[in-house]
């Protein structure tokens, strides 16, 4: 693969040598390298169903991008002392404590837990102890990453071309470039790229390990992930597996099972990192559906415009003779 | 049940049953504008992650702030000036030789503040490497860049033209450069600046810049309002004839009515997202936008401006009535962006808000 760069940027050099006016260009703006090979789209599926709060994701990823560890601290929450994706976090374990859910099937249970718990079944036990299998109080884990958007709101936001899509379809940041003028914080609807304010004060998040994905290996966190949890591969591969998985758990029972990005409804074009969920979004700290910031530009100037054109005009009239 | 638990009297909009005070009419005044009424008990029954926010809070500081401040001012001065230079009288001629200068020295500390706040401030020069009308941003950075160009070329020739370049052959030639011409494009790029910042925030994942989508048109107006307070505040410092001046006010009135009905818009249209800019909470910051937004820098200079137009003219007390409504529309203007900034901040923070926006 070395070998096969060196010898395009031969004959790119070659070419430029050809053009001077291409080479004059060249000194001023750089060399503009030509695409390289389209490659399928890559992404993630995080099935939260499998998942078992090991962090071990979260290890993988630090080590492997060699990002910092923050000052520990207690979040006094929960397990989940990482807190939020952030510059120098890019995947998040949530632990996810849902006592005391309310729906159609928990006062039945309860009901029948009771019973079971008279009739001797269920053998004591001190009080306070969960009884997973038998009421509806639940501890549900996720591991969170950055969605590579197939409509990419930070994406679509930077103002110095620092965000691509790149060959694999995932959304990356190139270093060399940003500025760190932090639209693309505010931008993302999800709260995943973040600027790093105690470092070199640019925009971070999740590369989906492009430098393993050029050399065929599989994003850290994925082969770290013991349960397969993290899975990685073609979307398109991905998504039918995720649909198959989620017929599955339904077959099962897990009626509340459902997907999140597989389908084309988020940011209109789905997500090429999607989850497979066990409630509702929200319960994830996932919005809905998060309308797409770029669709609001169009409204907002026209607005814009008809503001001015009021005032210019009764300007106009104010100091004609 | 959760809320129930919790004393009435934490509750940010219990004060209304109590007595009147500011927080009292400040909640009351939220509630009426936004149309949304917050129930503690509701919210507090929306599921979502302990409360972590979902977005990541802007890194914008005190220097967009300024920016956004003073980029309406360089807007707004070159926009009126224009006017009043393409359709005013010969005595107008001080509102265009006053607005094109004022243009040109709010736009000098722009760049600059932009730049500071980058994070890499040495890369400033990476915001031209593409043109992107998708984004704001990029469409800002090209827009601040040409209307520099249009404000210092402008404000250039009104120098040569009122003799401080001096006589020699330049200076001449300069004086006799289409003046009103080049201010054409220069106005179109004008209102672009002055409207975009409040496009460029609306454009964002935060609710309470994006709910509704007129926040650009609050910019603009804003830009007018502040502009025209300032230009007449110069001018009420030289002998400009009482003529001229009235035109201003009559300018800065229409001005600010439109960006109290603008605001009224946005407030309506944001509903429970706009509770950070208007509600009485910890986090909220109602308490600055009614007394130094809406109160103090619209509704009093407006109704201050209204007894002025409406009755009659007896010179030094116009004056310093004049005097007092321009420094109090220049500091409403101010508090806007800045309240607009740190309420987003806040707004970003509200997991449970976000979410609720992101419901279809």
């Amino acid at each position: 693969m070395a070998v096969e760069t060196t010898l395009h940027s031969i004959t790119r050099s070659g070419q430029s040598r050809g053009s001077p006016l291409r080479a004059m260009a060249s000194l001023f703006v750089g060399s503009k390298e030509p695409p390289l090979p389209p490659q399928p789209a890559m992404g993630f599926f995080t099935d939260t169903s499998l998942c078992i709060g090991c962090k071990a994701c979260e290890v993988a990823c630090k080590q492997w991008n060699q990002l910092p560890a923050k000052d520990p601290a207690w979040t006094g929450s929960s397990y989940d002392n990482t807190g939020q994706l952030s510059a120098i976090t890019w995947r998040h374990v949530e632990f996810i404590e849902r006592i005391g859910r309310e729906n159609g099937r928990s006062a039945d249970i309860d009901d029948q837990v009771a019973q079971a718990k008279l009739d001797g079944i269920i053998p004591m036990m001190p009080p306070g102890t969960a009884l997973p299998f038998f009421n509806t109080d639940r501890w549900l884990m996720q591991s969170d990453v950055c969605k590579h958007c197939a409509n990419a709101p930070c994406q679509e936001a930077c103002p110095t071309g620092a965000i691509i899509r790149t060959e694999f379809d995932t959304v990356y940041v190139q270093q060399d470039i940003c500025n760190g003028c932090g639209y693309c914080v505010v931008a993302c609807p999800f709260g995943v790229i973040a600027r790093d304010e105690y470092g070199d004060h640019m925009a971070h998040k999740c590369t989906l390990c492009y430098d393993r994905l050029k050399d065929g290996l599989e994003p850290a966190c994925a082969k770290a992930c013991p349960t397969d949890s993290i899975q990685f591969g073609e979307v398109e591969q991905l998504k039918a597996h995720a649909r198959e998985r989620l017929g599955i758990l339904h077959e099962r029972g897990v009626e509340e099972a459902r997907l999140y990005g597989v389908d084309d409804n988020i940011l209109e074009g789905g997500l090429n990192s999607f989850f497979l969920l066990l409630d509702e979004p929200e319960v994830y700290n996932l919005p809905q559906h998060p309308p797409r910031p770029s669709n609001n530009v169009v409204p907002a100037s026209l607005w814009t415009i008809v503001a001015a054109t009021v005032l210019g005009l009764f300007g106009i009239l104010f100091f004609r003779k | 049940m959760e809320g129930k638990r919790l004393p009435t009297t934490t509750t940010p909009f219990t004060g209304v049953q109590e007595r009147f005070s500011l927080s009292n009419l400040v909640e009351r005044l939220a509630m009426l504008t936004t149309g949304y009424t917050p129930d503690l008990d509701h919210e507090l029954q929306e599921p979502s992650y302990y409360d972590y926010p979902v977005l990541k809070a802007p890194v914008w500081r005190w220097e967009i702030i300024w920016y956004f401040f003073f980029g309406g001012l360089a807007a707004g001065c070159y926009v009126i000036a224009s006017i009043a230079a393409l359709f005013g009288s010969r005595e107008d001629r001080a509102v265009a030789r006053t607005g094109y200068y004022l243009s040109l020295l709010a736009i000098l500390p722009c760049p600059l503040l932009l730049t500071k706040d980058l994070g890499r401030p040495e890369r400033f020069l990476h915001m031209l490497r593409i043109f992107k009308v998708k984004s704001p941003m990029s469409m800002g950075t090209w827009g601040l860049v040409s209307f520099s160009l249009f404000s210092g070329v402008t404000a250039v020739i009104q120098a040569a033209r009122d003799g401080i370049l001096g006589r020699w052959w330049g200076a001449r030639l300069l004086a006799a450069l289409p003046q009103r011409l080049i201010a054409l494009p220069g106005t179109v790029l004008g209102i672009f600046l002055g409207g975009y910042t409040g496009v460029l925030l609306t454009a964002t994942s935060v609710p309470l810049w994006s709910r509704s989508k007129v926040l650009g048109a609050v910019f603009i107006s804003s830009a007018f309002s502040t502009s025209s307070a300032l230009i007449s505040l110069v001018l009420r410092f030289t002998h400009t004839p009482a003529h001229t001046l009235h035109k201003l006010e009559r300018l800065e009135w229409v001005a600010l009515l439109v960006e109290m009905m603008d605001l009224v818009t946005f407030l309506r249209g944001s509903g429970r997202a706009a509770r950070p800019l208007v509600g009485t909470a910890p986090a909220e910051h109602g308490r600055t936008f009614w007394r130094f937004v809406f109160g103090g820098g619209l509704a009093l200079p407006w109704l201050l401006q209204t007894l002025s137009l409406v009755g009659g003219r007896s010179g030094k007390r116009r004056n310093g009535r004049g005097i007092v409504i321009s420094l109090l529309v220049l500091m409403g203007g101010y508090f806007l962006r800045r309240t607009m900034i740190e309420a987003g901040r806040s707004s970003s923070t509200d997991a449970r808000t976000t979410l609720w926006n992101a419901k279809r």
